[in-house]
């Protein structure tokens, strides 16, 4: 049996009149049924475009997929027809946006938009989905369903309005979730409810999630795999475990290494990765990584790692050789994460 | 409007409704408000459970007083011409009858004729009253045909952008090229000139602002996320088009439509006091006007009456569409 989720190869360009940005660039991985995929990187490593390609969402005709497969259930998404993509869109894929503030229509109930996926794909009528509706959005914990999904968006707060674009995600009782930053725009009290409400719907429905964010420590506790993204490749990817405590490479070890810390803190300064995520389009020889890491050497800037497996399905993207790498001990070793 | 006129209907964060709906009417009783509409305003707030984006935009036009006045004059304008038929003629006598006995022609204002009578003997206020029909029929329809084409190419426009979006904008710009008044004498001299095609030719002329305005609204709207969003729902170009963009990019049509009238109106006037609009002897304000130019200082009713009502009317069609705008202004806010 095909897995539920497989991206092989996939490279997405964008025309710019500066010349062509390869926003991602041979991005590969699995997702299997329930489980949750974090992918995370800095701005504009290629997180959000991965998301809207599999969706294929990405704005044509400056965005172009220009290569690889989005095997849904063993079909490839980028061979279909315009109608079978929309069957896919919202049933069985879904998405929820990093800003609630704006994905919600403001002329339309709040109810009657969590109902229009069903009106969509299900064929109810729209009194149905409306009924539907409220029953969605007292699941995802808001009070009073029945009357709340009578209101309009702006009747709704930062936190009810991302809970609402949940509940319309989960509508169709989707196999797979894409959630592009959907806590970003939140305060932190509030991100801490709807990340716990995402793995609660997750274990009710059963649905795979691919949750996109730049925060690590968001993503420590609920992930299965972690893949993380630099400069539109892949350059680590395993387990949630295995980044978080036994990680690769040297970005992902900055990564962690900025995360503000409660537990070992001396109240030292953060420390973030020094220099400026690269330009897209005059990528850095080598492995892109190498003008901001601290371990570069010659070979770095004359060839491209691969992405290898180093140890059980594993993978990074780095010349650093194992047992170097034990030598330089990486900051990861867990526990000071979240 | 000022602000503080606004900030009450922002959008609410947390919070049952019935507690925002006590801080609404608190606030908005001490506005100013027209006299006699603190009641009204008070029951419809209490009257309505869920509060729409329409329904808000209708409290805030009512309480701008110049709209308010713009949509009493236009509905009094509408229930005078609409009734005439009842009234006018055994009032006033037909607006079509000749009266040629010695003394009929040029009356001044007096109790039977409060408007005088014209050269012909007919009552000013018979016609000025018969006028509005043709006057309201003719900015109405020619708006509506301007609506049909603008809305719809300045649509595929906004949404489809590069070919499209040129072929549209640039027919738009041949239009615009032309002078306005020149190319209606223009088009009427080709259609011929009469009641309707005076509509046609201005509802022709008029789709190019119209698409314009449209297209630019529904540029602006499309790049929201809930546009991405109902895409990513499964929901296809036109349901993306009518049910998702559409709605949120009428508002500045609304305003602009509006206003439109009111023009079109004046291009009528214009028209046919140059002989190219409505014919005689159906009476209109334009064709009045022409026909009084020459005794203007003999009698001078026949130009004050039509006159004056060319300039309410079309103000008033100004004044609403002016109050429209700030009323539908709050989601350009938020």
């Amino acid at each position: 049996m095909p897995a539920l989720l497989e991206v092989k190869n996939l490279a997405t360009h964008f025309t710019t009149r500066d010349g062509i940005v390869k926003a991602v660039d041979g991005v590969s991985f699995t997702l299997e049924q329930g489980k949750i995929l974090a992918v995370v990187g800095e701005s504009g490593s290629g997180k959000s475009v991965t998301a809207l390609s599999i969706m294929r969402l990405v704005a044509e005709p400056q965005g172009r997929i220009v290569s690889g497969e989005v095997l849904f259930k063993g079909d490839d998404v980028l061979k279909m027809n315009d109608s079978q993509v929309r069957e896919l869109r919202g049933d069985r894929i879904a998405m929820i946006f990093q800003d609630p503030m704006t994905s919600l229509n403001p002329v339309f109930r709040v109810g009657r938009q969590i109902g229009e996926s069903l009106v969509l794909h299900k064929g109810m009528s729209r009194k149905e989905a409306f009924e539907r509706a409220a029953e969605l959005l007292d699941m995802v914990g808001i009070p009073h369903p029945r009357e709340r999904a009578r209101d309009y968006p702006h009747q709704f707060s930062g936190g009810m309005r991302q809970r609402a674009m949940i509940a319309m995600a989960l509508a169709c009782d989707p196999d797979i979730l894409i959630a592009d930053e959907p806590t970003t725009a939140l305060d932190v009290t509030i991100q801490a409810q709807i990340l716990e409400l995402m793995m609660e719907m997750q274990e009710r429905t059963g649905a795979a999630i691919i949750i996109i964010t730049h925060d690590l420590g968001v993503v420590a506790d609920m992930a299965d795999d972690v893949m993380v993204m630099y400069a539109g490749k892949q350059v680590e990817y395993g387990t949630s475990d295995q980044v978080f405590y036994r990680p690769l490479h040297p970005y992902t070890w900055g990564l962690l290494a900025s995360l503000p810390r409660h537990d070992v803190d001396e109240k030292g300064a953060l420390r973030p990765i020094a220099g400026q995520p690269p330009s897209l389009i005059n990528v850095p020889s080598g492995c892109a990584f190498h003008p901001r890491c601290p371990h570069a050497r010659g070979l770095c800037s004359a060839d491209a790692p691969e992405l290898i497996d180093a140890n059980s399905g594993h993978l990074a993207a780095c010349h650093i050789s194992p047992d170097e790498r034990l030598l330089l001990q990486p900051p990861g070793r867990g526990g000071g994460v979240r | 409007m000022t602000t503080d006129h606004r900030d009450p209907r922002r959008p609410r964060a947390n919070g049952p409704t019935d507690v925002a709906g006590h801080e609404v009417r608190a606030e908005g009783t001490t506005l100013p408000t027209l006299p006699g509409d603190t009641h009204a305003h008070v029951q419809a707030e209490t009257a309505t459970g869920s509060r729409t984006l329409w329904g808000d935009a209708w409290r805030r036009l009512r309480k701008n007083k110049l709209a308010i006045v713009g949509l009493v004059w236009i509905v009094a304008v509408l229930i005078m011409t609409i009734s005439a038929d009842l009234w006018v003629p055994p009032l006033f006598g037909d607006p079509l009858a000749v009266n040629t006995t010695p003394g009929a022609s040029l009356q001044a204002p007096s109790l039977t004729h409060p408007f005088g009578t014209d050269k012909l003997g007919r009552d000013v206020l018979s016609r000025v009253v018969y006028g509005a029909r043709v006057s309201l029929t003719v900015g109405v329809l020619a708006v509506s045909i301007s609506l049909a084409i603008g809305l719809l190419l300045g649509a595929l426009s906004g949404y489809y952008g590069r070919f499209v979006d040129s072929l549209v904008m640039r027919s738009a710009d041949v239009f615009f090229a032309f002078p306005y008044i020149l190319f209606a004498i223009a088009l009427i001299a080709v259609l011929g000139p009469s009641y309707r095609n005076v509509f046609i030719a201005i509802g022709i002329l008029g789709w190019p602002s119209i698409a314009r305005v449209f297209r630019s609204s529904i540029l602006s709207v499309k790049e929201n996320e809930y546009v991405d969003a109902a895409r990513a729902m499964g929901a296809s170009d036109f349901r993306i088009m009518f049910r998702h963009i559409m709605p949120n990019a009428i508002a500045p049509i609304i305003v602009y439509g509006t206003m439109s009238i009111g023009g079109a109106i004046i291009t009528e006037a214009a028209l046919s006091f140059l002989g190219m609009g409505v014919q005689p002897p159906t009476p209109s304000w334009g064709l009045m006007l022409s026909d009084a130019k020459s005794l203007m200082f003999r009698a001078p009713w026949l130009t004050i009456w039509p006159g004056f009502a060319i300039l309410t009317t079309v103000l008033a069609f100004v004044l609403m569409g002016d109050g429209m705008r700030d009323a539908l202004d709050v989601k350009m806010k938020d």
